[in-house]
């Protein structure tokens, strides 16, 4: 799947997912993004040490989970509730290609759990339970 | 104490991070959420989690956790109705 911007609301320059792999909506998405050393937040994180901040590898987290939902988020009202466990393993880097894989671990009245990895070449860069709350 | 009610008196301590609550602390019939023991809608979603992997009972909807989560003792009630034995 491609289409990333007809699923998504999220825009330049904070849409933090290129492309999803693999999609089984309300169990589990693999997505993709693809680092490069042009990203806008590059610039100042940091001054000639580049590295991506862990808020935002929790962000494509929530933006990869996005595609749980079998519809568009468009005209949805869903929005980040909370973050448990995260962990930061490794930076990830300019070059780096992130895989992002999320599962559903359970919904309850309009709350839904996730469980997120990074992963670039194998290695994990980031794990976090994120709970996302439909209004 | 029942130990149905004691273990999930312990289950809530354990998964909402109760730490330093002991189960005899937790009135079996004061209100879990609101002026009882104060949970949120993110502890909820904690709770049919925690009871579906300790007990094997699902909370299907808003209604069923309406009814169960009104007390510690009503929850008892509600995994001990629908357990499989």
């Amino acid at each position: 799947m491609t289409d990333i911007t007809a699923h998504l609301p999220h825009r330049y320059p904070f849409l933090l997912v290129d492309r999803v792999l693999e999609r089984e909506p309300g169990l589990r998405v693999v997505a993709e993004k693809l680092v490069t050393i042009g990203e806008p937040y590059l610039q100042g994180h940091f001054e000639g040490r580049p590295l991506v901040p862990g808020v935002l590898l929790l962000e494509m987290l929530a933006q990869a989970g996005g595609f749980l939902e079998a519809d568009s988020l468009h005209d949805a009202a869903i929005f980040l509730a909370g973050v448990q466990d995260a962990r930061f393993k490794a930076p990830a880097l300019p070059g780096d290609r992130l895989r992002l894989e999320v599962a559903a671990v359970g919904a309850f009245a309009g709350l839904m759990k996730v469980k997120g990895v990074v992963t670039c070449e194998g290695r994990e860069l980031c794990t976090a339970t994120l709970l996302v709350k439909r209004l | 104490m029942s130990d149905l009610k004691l273990r999930v008196k312990q289950m809530i301590i354990e998964r909402l991070k109760l730490e330093g609550m002991a189960p005899d602390q937790i009135d079996d019939l004061a209100p879990l959420f609101g002026d009882g023991l104060g949970l949120d809608s993110i502890d909820a979603l904690e709770l049919v989690l925690g009871i579906e992997q300790v007990f094997g009972v699902k909370i299907e909807d808003e209604a069923a956790g309406l009814k169960a989560f009104k007390s510690v003792q009503s929850l008892t009630d509600f995994i001990a109705e629908h357990a499989k034995s």
